[in-house]
């Protein structure tokens, strides 16, 4: 039988309770028969000692009786006293005929025998019946049991009373099978007389037992030991008896035993029905125990079963189907439990699933969904050798919008933005998805790359219309990148990434839908690439520091000088920051390049300081480095190492940097105005700025941006910029700084302005900072300039 | 007893008073073995020197009274004759089957024709047939001079001559067949005294 089964444990459990109470039961009523059979046979045995005893006694008082009417007789008393002994002889012998003694004796007042009927037992009664004359003397009569040739005798004497006792007679009655077998009728006892012979052996005298039984009881008689009454297991043939043993006389010369015997067998036999039928009971008892147990355990494990089974299903993901158990217990409750567990699962796997594939914003499919539609769209058109397309999508500026009106307005734009993409896509094929953030991705199927760029095209002008939502009106803008199947990628994930691309440039570019092509790519990979490559070259000190020198215009005079980075490529060559700085920017890379160019700008003005030179070097800080709350310190940590001080550092913001974020932007500038190093706005005028901010930042110079100096000689607003500049500039008291300067004319220009220094091409192009002493020395101002400081 | 003729009566007691003029008397006191005094006992002198002793002339009566003998215990000289009238309402079978006298008169009542006869020296018991209870003694003794003690144990023997004889005692209750106890008295001209402790069964 398996174990392991909760079937099989629990029936083995049931059955094995139920055979125990029934085998305990069945050998309690056992022993309870078996004990109520022993006692039953010696209360039987014990009764029948009584009854033996007054069977004796009835005996005795029917010999008294007959020997009181002929100890009464007159005739007899006449005989005797006329001693008369024939008479006497006849009358006694009537007598005992009439009773059926065995012998009758007549004894005189002085113990002597004067009659008597038999001669051949004589001697052996004749000492026990004057025993009893004696007694008889004492107590009017006597009765009493003696043995005699291996016989037991019921021996009488009464007085013969003439008036007055004159003599006795004496019956004696033989105990003999007469006598067993009258005691066997009244009690259905065995009973068996013993007396011992001379050799000490029991010997039957008279037994209610075939021969061969009683000669066995005898011997086995000899074992008991003397006094007890009681045997309880006698095995007698093939019999057991339980036996009493009724002494009769007691005088130990010539003892006599009655054994009263009941047949255990007997005694039990009314018993016997009772316990086959019990038997019978416990049989039947556990048949039906084993079929309940089996059955009962079959009614619990089937439930758990059939619920096993349907957890399998439910693993397998099949959620329907009824669990067919309908019961009010607990297993009834566990199936239950189980039917609302299965549909909460179904439930939250339909959620996940939403949740996995669908946008909860806007209710459109999410990148997960787009994307294994556009590979189910991709294999349909490669079998139908059909065109399939995506367009993406990405908001302008909305991050702007996003963090000026907060972000349950950005999401409801969004959710307006989803509804007008729905309401321009009418066909069912083509889908419309959400990729995340701003970006949204729409799958034309059978779509070529020219009515992409159609619906595309139809798209834009949807959003030329201003979105209102709370009263506020926005205008939306957004890049679109158009991939199509099989050109510009053979993958879902080739056309996404191409469609990436080109949404990007569009958005750059300021077209508002492109097209993918393969020389956009390129650039694109060249960008991914870039990063690593600006990494390598840290490490393989690609860079160079170059410098560019900054002359007072009054006098030609070298005060200062801008560091620049140049990135010397092992392939490319010479790489302008123009290629990189930007992209530098926007990773955060710039930050290991303004750090870079700070270490090695110290490392040149503690060299040209030991050359006795202090020009005041400008590092250029971009947007990432102002937010950089650590800036502080690390060029605290990079003067201290060069041993230079903070002083002889200006350090150049663009006007838009600071405007990204005033406040962190203020809060670094106060931290390194404070360390003395100048600070300085670059490219002053092109971008954003807010004056109220200007006034606030402790900034020391102004730097006009080189596009209004380039052209001021020509272009009179150019030049009335610089002027107002220069005046707004001197007004806040900032010194200003003119960079591009090219001729001698503008030098002059800026001069009369009176604007403070001067940086370009005309007094230098930027160069390697090694060769600054040098060119430092060769260095003569233009006489102009050197004239007007002489006369200045 | 009943009455006899008065003229014989003061012939009789004439002539004892004569007697007595020559004769002792003996007081007996007999006790039981415990010492206790013994009623009804027998007690009587035989003379050992063999003188004439006067002949019983008396007849004595043992009635049948109210299922009883009364009395229970007699003493005759021997040849007396003893009538045994039945003055009960039922009849009585009176028998003795003693050695010394054995008789029977069957179921009667009143009086039977003929008294009987004691010739013989010894106890008689008598008994009745119908009635088992019923018991009586008679002690035959050969000598005129016999006495039952009374109920103090004492009874006199009078009008003794001198002489020696052998004084007797005998109770019913003495075991069946024992001998009266007897010690010898000498007898002269006063009277004498002597006493028995006789070996009775209670």
């Amino acid at each position: 039988m398996q174990f392991r089964s909760l079937q099989s444990r629990i029936a083995t459990l049931f059955l094995l309770l139920i055979l125990a109470i029934q085998l305990v039961g069945f050998f309690a009523i056992q022993k309870g028969i078996h004990d109520n059979a022993r006692k039953s046979i010696q209360e039987e045995l014990t009764i029948g000692e009584r009854v033996f005893q007054r069977l004796l006694e009835q005996n005795a008082q029917k010999l008294t009786q007959g020997a009181g009417l002929l100890a009464a007789d007159y005739g007899f008393k006449e005989a005797f006293g006329t001693n008369d002994q024939e008479t006497i002889g006849d009358a006694l012998s009537t007598a005992r005929d009439r009773i059926g003694a065995a012998l009758t004796m007549l004894i005189d007042a002085e113990h002597r025998v004067r009659a008597t009927t038999t001669n051949s037992h004589t001697a052996g009664l004749e000492q026990a019946v004057m025993k009893l004359v004696e007694q008889a003397e004492r107590a009017g009569s006597a009765n009493g049991i003696s043995v005699d040739g291996n016989h037991p005798y019921q021996i009488v004497v009464v007085p013969v009373k003439a008036p007055i006792v004159v003599a006795w007679v004496a019956m004696a009655f033989p105990i003999d099978q007469r006598l067993a077998a009258d005691m066997r009728a009244l009690s259905s006892l065995h009973v068996s007389v013993l007396t011992k012979d001379d050799r000490g052996a029991w010997t039957p005298d008279a037994s209610t037992l075939p021969a061969a039984e009683a000669a066995s009881l005898a011997l086995q008689l000899k074992d008991v030991p003397e006094g007890m009454g009681f045997f309880p297991k006698l095995s007698i043939g093939d019999s057991d008896f339980s036996a009493r043993i009724v002494t009769l006389t007691k005088t130990s010369a010539k003892p006599a035993v009655v054994v009263l015997q009941r047949s255990i067998d007997e005694a039990i036999a009314p018993y016997r029905q009772l316990q086959v039928t019990l038997l019978f009971l416990t049989a039947v008892g556990i048949a039906f125990a084993a079929a309940g147990s089996f059955v009962t355990a079959r009614r619990i494990t089937e439930p758990l079963r059939q619920l096993a089974d349907i957890a399998k299903q439910f693993g397998r993901g099949e959620y329907r189907g009824q669990i067919g158990i309908k019961r009010a217990d607990e297993i009834g409750d566990l199936s239950q439990a189980f039917e609302s567990m299965r549909d909460d699962i179904a439930e939250r796997e339909r959620e996940i699933i939403h949740l996995a594939y669908w946008d909860t914003l806007t209710d459109l499919p999410n990148r997960a969904q787009f994307t294994n539609r556009l590979q189910d769209a991709i294999v349909h058109a490669q079998k139908h050798n059909e065109n399939c397309t995506i367009l993406m999508m990405d908001l302008d500026r909305f991050k702007a919008v996003n963090d000026a009106l907060g972000h349950g307005f950005g999401d409801a734009l969004l959710k307006q933005v989803a509804e007008r993409l729905k309401s321009q896509i009418c066909d069912e094929t083509d889908h419309i998805a959400r990729l995340g953030g701003d970006e949204f991705a729409i799958l034309l199927p059978n779509t070529g790359v020219d009515q992409a760029k159609a619906v595309a095209a139809r798209i834009l002008k949807s959003f030329e219309v201003p979105i209102s939502l709370d009263e506020q009106t926005i205008d939306l803008g957004a890049g679109i990148g158009i991939a199509c199947y099989p050109e510009h990628g053979a993958d879902a994930q080739a056309l996404l990434s191409h469609a990436e691309v080109a949404m990007y440039v569009a958005k750059t570019s300021g077209n508002e839908a492109v097209a993918y092509s393969a020389s956009i790519d390129k650039s694109s990979q060249n960008n991914l690439s870039l990063l690593s490559e600006l990494r390598r070259a840290v490490d393989r000190n690609e860079f160079r520091l170059y410098v560019q020198p900054k002359v007072l215009l009054a006098t030609g005079e070298v005060v200062g000088l801008e560091a620049l980075i140049r990135w010397v490529h092992p392939e490319r060559g010479m790489v302008f920051p123009d290629s990189f700085i930007p992209f530098a920017e926007q990773t955060g890379f710039i930050r290991m390049l303004t750090r870079w160019v700070l270490e090695r700008s110290a490392a040149l003005c503690a060299d040209l300081g030991r050359q006795g030179l202090f020009p005041k070097i400008s590092v250029n800080l971009s947007t990432r480095d102002l937010l950089d709350q650590d800036l502080p310190v690390k060029f605290a940590d990079i003067l201290a190492r060069h041993k230079v001080s903070s002083s002889s550092f200006c350090l150049e913001i663009t006007e838009s940097a600071i405007m990204d974020d005033p406040i962190r932007a203020l809060g670094t500038l106060e931290a390194l105005h404070e360390m003395h190093a100048e600070l300085a706005i670059d490219d002053f005028g092109t971008g954003y700025s807010s004056l109220a901010y200007l006034k606030r930042l402790p900034v020391d110079e102004l730097k006009i941006d080189k596009s209004f100096v380039m052209k001021m000689e020509s272009d009179a607003d150019d030049a009335k910029i610089v002027r107002s500049t220069i005046d707004l500039g001197h007004n806040m008291g900032l010194r200003v700084v003119a960079e591009g300067l090219e001729n001698t004319g503008i030098w002059h220009l800026l001069a009369e302005m009176g604007c403070d220094q001067g940086q370009g091409y005309f007094i230098s192009k930027p160069m390697p900072a090694e060769q600054f002493a040098g060119w430092l020395a060769a260095w003569t101002p233009p006489e102009f300039a050197a004239a007007a400081g002489a006369n200045a | 007893m009943r009455a006899v003729p008065i003229s014989a009566a003061l012939i009789f007691v004439s002539a004892l008073a004569i007697q007595s003029a020559l004769a002792a008397s003996v007081s007996v006191q007999v006790t039981n073995a415990a010492g206790q005094p013994l009623a009804d006992a027998a007690v009587y002198a035989e003379p050992l020197s063999g003188q004439a002793v006067p002949k019983p002339n008396k007849m004595l009566e043992i009635e049948q009274k109210g299922r009883k003998f009364l009395p229970l215990v007699s003493v005759v000289q021997a040849g007396t004759d003893i009538s045994f009238p039945n003055n009960d309402t039922v009849r009585h079978h009176v028998y003795s089957l003693s050695p010394t006298k054995v008789f029977e008169l069957k179921l009667y009542s009143g009086t039977p024709g003929k008294p009987v006869n004691f010739e013989k020296p010894g106890t008689v018991v008598l008994g009745c047939n119908i009635h088992d209870t019923m018991v009586a003694y008679i002690h035959i003794v050969n000598t005129p001079w016999f006495a039952k003690t009374d109920a103090a144990g004492r009874a006199k023997l009078e009008g003794l001559p001198p002489g020696k004889y052998q004084l007797k005692a005998w109770h019913f209750n003495l075991p069946l067949g024992a001998q009266a106890a007897e010690q010898p008295l000498s007898l002269a001209a006063d009277d004498g005294s002597a006493s028995f402790r006789l070996n009775t069964k209670n």
